[in-house]
C-alpha cells in the first residue's frame, strides 16, 4: 500500500529536517559554531545539483548522471562550507552571525539573479528521480526511503563523533576555545574539517530535497529552513544526540504531519494560516525554551550528568 | 584572569582560562599578528582592485554620492540605534530588525488612517517603536539575562523574537505590500541628479536625528551615564548610576531610532512585513565594522556604504550585485579584522 502523498512530502521534511538537526548539532551543540544559514549551505547542494541535472548535457543517463551531479552539488556546498569556515574561523559570535547569515543571502541572490541557470522567480523544472517504477507515488515513497537511509547513517556518525577523541575535541573547542588553542590542540583545522564535512552533508540533504520536489523555487531559500532546524534542535536539546530527532518530530512533525494530514481544519487554513501560525509558535518556542529550558527537553549531556555524579555538584 | 560560570546552552562547566581584552596572552597576540600578516595583503589588494574599478567608472561617482546620500540615510540612523544597543547589551538583536518594520506599520496607520502628514507621524511611531523595544527588554531579554542566558543563547531568542513577530505582521496585515498616503514629490536636480524634493528634506531630517542622537551620547549627562555603563558596568553602579534606567533609556532610544528609519524606508518605498529584515544584514554589517572606530564610525561606515550600494548598483547594473558584492567586501572587512573587539571600543 502507498501512502497517501501529503503524508509522504510531510515525513521528507521531518526526516531531512532531523538531519539538518543533526549536522548543526556538531556546530552549534557541540562546537559552539552559531551557524544562521543552514540555508545557504543547503541552498547551494539544491540549484547546484539543479543546474549541473537540467542545463548540463550529459554523455550518460541516470542514475549515473544523478550520482555524479549529486556528487558534484555535495562537493561545491562542501567547498563553501570551507570558504565560509576560512572566514569565520577567528571570529566571535557576532562575526558568525553575519558570516554565515551574509552567505545565506548571497546564496538566495545568486538564485534569484542568475535568471539563465536557475530560473530565477520563475523557477525550474526538470528534475526527476534517477528511477522511475511508474507510479509517481511510489517513487515519492522510494525516495523517502533513501532518504531514511541517508539520515540514518548521518545519525550513526554523529553518534560514533559524540564517543570518538574527534568528538571530546570539538567538545572542548566548544567549551572554551583560547583553552584548547593553549593546549596546542589544532582549533582552526578541527573547526575547518568539521563545517566542510557538515556543510557538505547539509548540501546533499538539499540535493535529495530537490529531487523530491523536482521543482526549484527560489522561495524555499528563505530563513524557514534554517528557523525549523534550530528550533529543532534547541527544542529537543542541543547538547544531545537524540535532541534533534525528538525536537524535530514535536515541532516540524506535529505541523507537517499532525496537522497537515490528521486534523479535520478547514481548507483555507492549510494555504495561509497554518504556514504562518507554524512560524509564529517556533519563534515563540524558541524564546521559552531558551530562557525556562536552555538545554532543551533531553538535557544535559550524559557524560555531564555522569562527572556530576562522580565529583558532585 | 579566571572566572567561573556556566554554559547555558552546553550546561557544561566553563570555569577555565577566560582571557580578558586588556590583557591578551602570547598565544593571542601570535594569532593578532599572524591574522594581521594575513590581512594586509588582502586589504592592499582590495584597494587596488577597487581603485581600478573607480578609475574606470570616474562618471558614476558623482551620482553615487547624491542617490548614496539621499536613498540610503535611514541605514545610518538604523545602525545608530543599533550600535547603541550593542554597546551597552554586546547583544546582537536579531529582532531590531522588526523594529524598524514595525516603526513603518507605525508611521503608516497614523498617516493613512488618521489623515496626518508624514512627518507629523514621524515621532510618534519612533516612540511607539521605542516603547515596543522596551516591552521586548523587560519582558523577554531581562528576565533571560537574570536567569543567566549566554550571549549566543539571547541571539537566538532575538531570532525566535524576530521571526515570531514578522510572521505574526504577516498573520494580521496579509503579504500584500502598503503606502503611505503622501502628495506625489518634486524633482530637484542636483549635479545632473534628478532627486525626489522628498528624499532630500528626508535626508535632512535624518542627518538631524542622527546628530541629535550622537550629541545625545557623547555630550549629556545621560549619555555620559550610558557610555560608563557599557564600559564597565559595575564602576558605573558603584558611581551611582542605576543600570536599570539607563538601560531602558538605551532599549527606547535604539527603537526610537529604529522605528523612525523604518518610517523613511517605508515612505521612500513601500511596506511589507519584510521591510526590516531586507536591511538588517547592512545594518548588522555596518555596526561590526564601523564600530571599530565608535559612534562616528558607525556614521561614516553608515554613509560609505550607502554611497557604495548606489555606485555599484549604477555600475553592475543589478541592486542585488551590489549587495552582493558588498556583503562580500564587509566580510573580508571582519575577516581582516579578526576577533571580538574590546568593550571600551566597540563603539
Amino acid at each position: 500500500m502507498v501512502l497517501d502523498t501529503f503524508l509522504i512530502t510531510g515525513l521528507f521534511n521531518v526526516v531531512m529536517l532531523i538531519g539538518l538537526a543533526l549536522l548543526l548539532h556538531l556546530q552549534l551543540g557541540l562546537t559552539r559554531i552559531a551557524n544562521f544559514g543552514v540555508v545557504g549551505f543547503w541552498g547551494v547542494g539544491l540549484y547546484t545539483f539543479g543546474v549541473l541535472y537540467v542545463r548540463v548535457d550529459w554523455p550518460f543517463e541516470d542514475p549515473i548522471q544523478f550520482v555524479v551531479c549529486a556528487v558534484l552539488a555535495t562537493a561545491a556546498a562542501g567547498l563553501c562550507g570551507l570558504l565560509i569556515g576560512w572566514l569565520i574561523a577567528d571570529l566571535d559570535v557576532d562575526g558568525v552571525l553575519v558570516g554565515t547569515l551574509g552567505f545565506a543571502t548571497a546564496v538566495a541572490i545568486l538564485a534569484t539573479t542568475e535568471q539563465g541557470l536557475t530560473g530565477g522567480a520563475r523557477g525550474m523544472g526538470g528534475l526527476r528521480f534517477p528511477y522511475d517504477s511508474g507510479d509517481v507515488a511510489v517513487n515519492e515513497l522510494i525516495w523517502l526511503l533513501v532518504l531514511v537511509a541517508l539520515v540514518a547513517g548521518i545519525l550513526a556518525y554523529v553518534w560514533l563523533v559524540h564517543r570518538a577523541p574527534y568528538g571530546r575535541l570539538l567538545i572542548a573547542i566548544g567549551s572554551n576555545e583560547p583553552l584548547a588553542r593553549s593546549l596546542g590542540k589544532p582549533v582552526t583545522r578541527t573547526k575547518l574539517g568539521l563545517f566542510t564535512i557538515t556543510s557538505a552533508l547539509m548540501g546533499l540533504l538539499g540535493v535529495m530535497y530537490g529531487v523530491m520536489v523536482r521543482f526549484l523555487e527560489v522561495s524555499s531559500l528563505g530563513i524557514e529552513v534554517t528557523l525549523a532546524t534550530v528550533v529543532g534542535l534547541v527544542v529537543g536539546g542541543s547538547v544531545r544526540v537524540l535532541g534533534a530527532v525528538v525536537g524535530v518530530l514535536l515541532t516540524v512533525g506535529f505541523f507537517d504531519i499532525v496537522i497537515q494530514s490528521y486534523l479535520p481544519l478547514p481548507a483555507e487554513w492549510y494555504t495561509q494560516t497554518i504556514p504562518l501560525m507554524r512560524e509564529v509558535l517556533f519563534g515563540v518556542a524558541l524564546i521559552l525554551v531558551l530562557v525556562f529550558r536552555p538545554l532543551g527537553l533531553l538535557g544535559h549531556m550524559r557524560r555531564d550528568r555522569l562527572m556530576k555524579r562522580i565529583h558532585g555538584g | 584572569m579566571h572566572r567561573a560560570g556556566l554554559d547555558r546552552m552546553s550546561g557544561r562547566a566553563t570555569d577555565q582560562a577566560v582571557v580578558e581584552p586588556d590583557a591578551p596572552t602570547s598565544v593571542e597576540k601570535s594569532q593578532k599578528r599572524s591574522i594581521r600578516r594575513a590581512g594586509t595583503p588582502m586589504v592592499i589588494a582590495a584597494v587596488i582592485l577597487a581603485a581600478v574599478w573607480l578609475t574606470g567608472n570616474l562618471s558614476a561617482i558623482v551620482p553615487s554620492v547624491v542617490i548614496g546620500l539621499t536613498e540610503h540615510a535611514p541605514l545610518v540612523l538604523a545602525a545608530t540605534g543599533f550600535a547603541l544597543l550593542y554597546r551597552l547589551t554586546g547583544l546582537i538583536n536579531v529582532a531590531y530588525a522588526e523594529t524598524i518594520t514595525l516603526g513603518a506599520y507605525f508611521a503608516m496607520h497614523l498617516n493613512t488612517n488618521y489623515g496626518l502628514g508624514f512627518y507629523v507621524v514621524l515621532i510618534p511611531a519612533g516612540v511607539l517603536a521605542g516603547l515596543l523595544s522596551v516591552a521586548t527588554y523587560l519582558l523577554i531579554f531581562r528576565p533571560a539575562k537574570l536567569r543567566g542566558v549566554g550571549t549566543l543563547e539571547l541571539i537566538i531568542i532575538s531570532f525566535g523574537l524576530s521571526i515570531a513577530l514578522r510572521y505574526g505582521l504577516q498573520f494580521i496585515f496579509g503579504t500584500p505590500v502598503r503606502f503611505f498616503d503622501v502628495p506625489p514629490p518634486d524633482s530637484v536636480n542636483i549635479f545632473g541628479v534628478g532627486v525626489a524634493s522628498f528624499r532630500l528634506v528626508a535626508l535632512l531630517s535624518v542627518v538631524i536625528l542622527a546628530v541629535g542622537l550622537y550629541l545625545f551620547i557623547q555630550r549629556s549627562r545621560y549619555g555620559l551615564m550610558v557610555r560608563a555603563l557599557a564600559g564597565d558596568e559595575a564602576l558605573a553602579q558603584v558611581s551611582g548610576i542605576r543600570p536599570f534606567a539607563v538601560t531602558v533609556l538605551i532599549w527606547f532610544l535604539a527603537g526610537l531610532a529604529g522605528g523612525m528609519a523604518g518610517a523613511f524606508y517605508g515612505v521612500g518605498s513601500s511596506v511589507s512585513p519584510l521591510l526590516g529584515e531586507r536591511a538588517f544584514l547592512f545594518i548588522l554589517l555596518v555596526v561590526l565594522v564601523g564600530g571599530i572606530w565608535g559612534i562616528n564610525g558607525v556614521m561614516a561606515v553608515g554613509v560609505g556604504t550607502g554611497i557604495a550600494l548606489a555606485f555599484m548598483t549604477l555600475t553592475l547594473g543589478k541592486v542585488l550585485y551590489a549587495e552582493l558584492a558588498l556583503t562580500a567586501a564587509f566580510l573580508v572587512v571582519l575577516k581582516v579584522r579578526g576577533r571580538r573587539l574590546t568593550e571600551s571600543t566597540k563603539v
